[in-house]
């Protein structure tokens, strides 16, 4: 096996060159060629996304895959123009293994675990192999690469917690009610945030979106960009008591909503959880309405602390990821040197000599004293044999190498020839 | 007490049990029905209630008070009466959810004062006592769940009042879920623990007179239906919900360990 990996990612490039470098679809099944046409290069790989670009190479056994790389980079202009040489890393081998195990599980991400790089990382697979620059060991790497991330998506909570605010609203209102199927949003005010809040909220499954602004018509504009319903400002307290979740973000001096009013609507709501959050500075709610039971009131920074928690609940995550990817590179790495075929050729040799070996000793006993002529013949007699019995499976094992099928070759050869697996 | 006035009790609580059949489904479904029907049993039920009471009176020759039973009797009517006041006033019809169980409990133990034959066959004595035990364990599980929902929901409403989250906040339930699974066993284990509870008293009627009325687990027993009774009315009338919810269904969990744990199991009438 001889991988190589080289790239560049939101850790080692500025924006402005990866921009530069990001390769458009239409431009990868050419790339893809190049890459694939550099000499001594078996398989060829590349992403490309606005965060990244890798290449990723197999080259024949004794090849240079480094200068099949540094070949097509050559042929690239930007690149030089750019002199990216300097934001470039490289890994070989089993770096370059547990890098795209790392990049597909999200664990290389800007935000980690955000779940768009594993399609990404497909679609590449896909454009790769459309052009026919997969089919061995890196084509195995890569189809591992995708168990490798559903298996940390599912044995870890990496992609579950909402780590922007308006997802923590989100988030938090499924924490409190569980469905939103049959839960209402009162909008006051009006701004981004909020807004995009409601959008979420919305598309989460919540039942209505009312928008309450002192100016009516600004109101029924806002209310129609997310399929809301604008209400009179002065009848927020009727709607107060029916909502179940509050988004304040109004240019009042005061608070709009106090404590004793709260108080007295949750009578009415007969003790239905209220989630409350005030996005407005100054504050529009009173701070004391989240001592009422059953009443959840989060402000800006409070919904940015919850973001924060989620982020580190996220990085232990992350930990636990990085521990499964370890293992998976592993087995990875144990599986492919299995597959490899010069240990296999080595075994194979040491193999049959041993029985050339053990078959001349039983023999010696029954042929008495011979002269070292003699003793030359038989050596050379026997060694023949062997080097013919080996030298087919041996030349389909180096031709069939870079073939996919040249795995199952590897397999029946150690099975023939009873081999015990490279530990 | 005098034969016909027991008559009218027994029929008092024949009807009076239609009342507690409404309030059992109405925990059940959420929703009253059959609320008009159960309301004119009731109605009727006090007038036979109150001709049971003044023939008790007559046969003694004086005001019966003067046991358990009798007291039990009184204190059902005078509930009764007051309830279908305050109902033809206010109409509040969400006390009946209430009212209705008191009632025919308080009437069970009046019309348990007078003992009649135990059954002759072993095997239908054996089988009551069964059913008996089985209605309870189911209660009990039931409201065993109510109470781990009440511990997680106080567990998450902590999380979700401190504003920073931790490992709890993402591993629990939302407490939505949680309040409801815990009003879904509350309403389950409530009507096996009263089944239970009906069931067991006139087995101990039968089988042993009078004399079990003041065994501790038997006192216990009520009083932890009573707190269910309870959680499930302020539920059901002041929308109580959350935080007190749980702190009494864990009460009430407790109180009916308790009720399981007083001697270990069987009542203290039953090894004598």
């Amino acid at each position: 096996m001889n991988l190589l990996l080289a790239g560049l990612s939101h850790k080692t490039a500025p924006v402005e060159v990866r921009e530069q470098l990001a390769l458009p679809e239409e431009a990868l099944p050419a790339a893809l060629g190049t890459l694939a046409s550099q000499p001594g290069v078996a398989e060829a790989f590349i992403l490309s996304t606005c965060n990244r670009v890798e290449l990723a190479v197999r080259a024949e056994p004794d090849a240079d895959a480094a200068a099949a790389l540094a070949g097509f980079l050559a042929a690239h202009e930007k690149f030089a123009a750019l002199q990216a040489d300097q934001y470039l890393y490289r890994y070989p081998q089993r770096q370059a293994v547990r890098h795209l195990f790392r990049v597909a599980a999200s664990l290389d991400s800007m935000i980690v675990g955000e779940p768009q790089i594993l399609g990404q990382v497909k679609q590449a697979y896909a454009a790769a192999k459309a052009v026919g620059a997969l089919g061995g060991t890196l084509e195995d790497v890569l189809n591992r690469s995708f168990h490798v991330a559903k298996r940390v998506r599912s044995e870890t909570g990496i992609g579950q917690m909402a780590v922007s605010v308006s997802y923590v609203a989100v988030e938090l209102a499924r924490k409190i009610f569980g469905t939103l199927a049959s839960h209402t949003v009162l909008i006051i005010g009006s701004g981004k945030m909020s807004e995009l809040a409601a959008r979420h909220l919305r598309r989460s499954g919540a039942a209505a979106v009312f928008v309450a602004n002192r100016t009516f018509d600004r109101g029924v504009e806002m209310a129609a960009r997310f399929e809301g319903r604008a209400v009179p400002f002065e009848q927020l307290f009727d709607y107060l008591a029916h909502v179940d979740i509050v988004i304040s973000s109004t240019g009042a001096p005061g608070f709009v909503i106090t404590r004793e009013r709260v108080q007295s609507l949750m009578a009415a709501r007969r003790h239905r959880p209220m989630f409350l959050i005030d996005i407005a500075v100054p504050r529009d709610i009173d701070p004391g309405v989240h001592k009422i039971d059953n009443v959840f009131l989060y402000d800006i920074d409070d919904l940015e602390q919850v973001a924060d928690a989620n982020r580190r609940e996220r990085a232990r995550e992350a930990d636990r990821a990085e521990a499964i990817v370890e293992a998976e590179v592993d087995r990875m790495m144990a599986r492919l040197k299995a597959h490899d075929i010069t240990p296999t050729i080595v075994s194979l040799q040491a193999q049959l000599e041993r029985l050339r070996r053990s078959e001349i000793e039983r023999a010696r006993g029954k042929l008495g004293t011979l002269t070292p002529e003699q003793e030359q013949a038989i050596e050379a007699l026997t060694r023949g044999i062997v080097n013919k019995i080996a030298h087919t499976p041996i030349t389909q094992l180096k031709s069939l190498a870079t073939h996919p099928d040249g795995l199952h070759l590897i397999d029946i050869v150690r099975r023939v020839f009873n081999l015990k697996d490279p530990s | 007490m005098a034969e016909t006035s027991v008559f009218w009790l027994r029929v008092t609580l024949a009807l009076y049990s239609l009342g507690l059949a409404h309030a059992l489904l109405t925990v059940i479904r959420r929703r009253q029905r059959l609320f008009s029907a159960a309301l004119a049993a009731f109605a009727v039920a006090a007038v036979f209630h109150l001709v049971s009471i003044v023939e008790e009176g007559l046969a003694a020759g004086r005001f019966p008070v003067s046991n358990l039973h009798q007291s039990s009797s009184l204190i059902g009517f005078l509930i009764t009466a007051l309830f279908l006041a305050i109902y033809w006033r206010y109409k509040y019809e969400s006390l009946a959810v209430f009212i209705f169980p008191i009632v025919f409990l308080f009437t069970l133990v009046a019309s348990l004062g007078h003992p009649v034959e135990p059954w002759s066959s072993p095997v239908a004595r054996s089988s009551w006592l069964l059913v008996h035990v089985v209605l309870a364990l189911l209660g009990y599980a039931a409201l065993f769940l109510t109470c781990v929902a009440g511990v997680m929901y106080l567990i998450q409403e902590r999380e979700l009042k401190s504003r920073k989250p931790r490992a709890f906040y993402h591993r629990l339930p939302p407490l939505g879920a949680l309040d409801e699974l815990g009003y879904r066993t509350l309403a389950v284990g409530f009507v096996f623990i009263t089944l239970g509870l009906v069931e067991g008293s006139l087995w101990a009627f039968w089988e042993w007179g009078t004399r079990w009325i003041v065994d501790q687990k038997i006192v216990l027993a009520f009083v932890t239906w009573g707190i269910y009774l309870a959680l499930i009315f302020t539920r059901w009338t002041l929308g109580w919900r959350g935080r007190k919810a749980a702190y009494l269904a864990i009460a009430g969990f407790c109180c009916a360990a308790l009720t399981w744990m007083v001697n270990s199991g069987a009542h203290s009438f039953v090894k004598r």
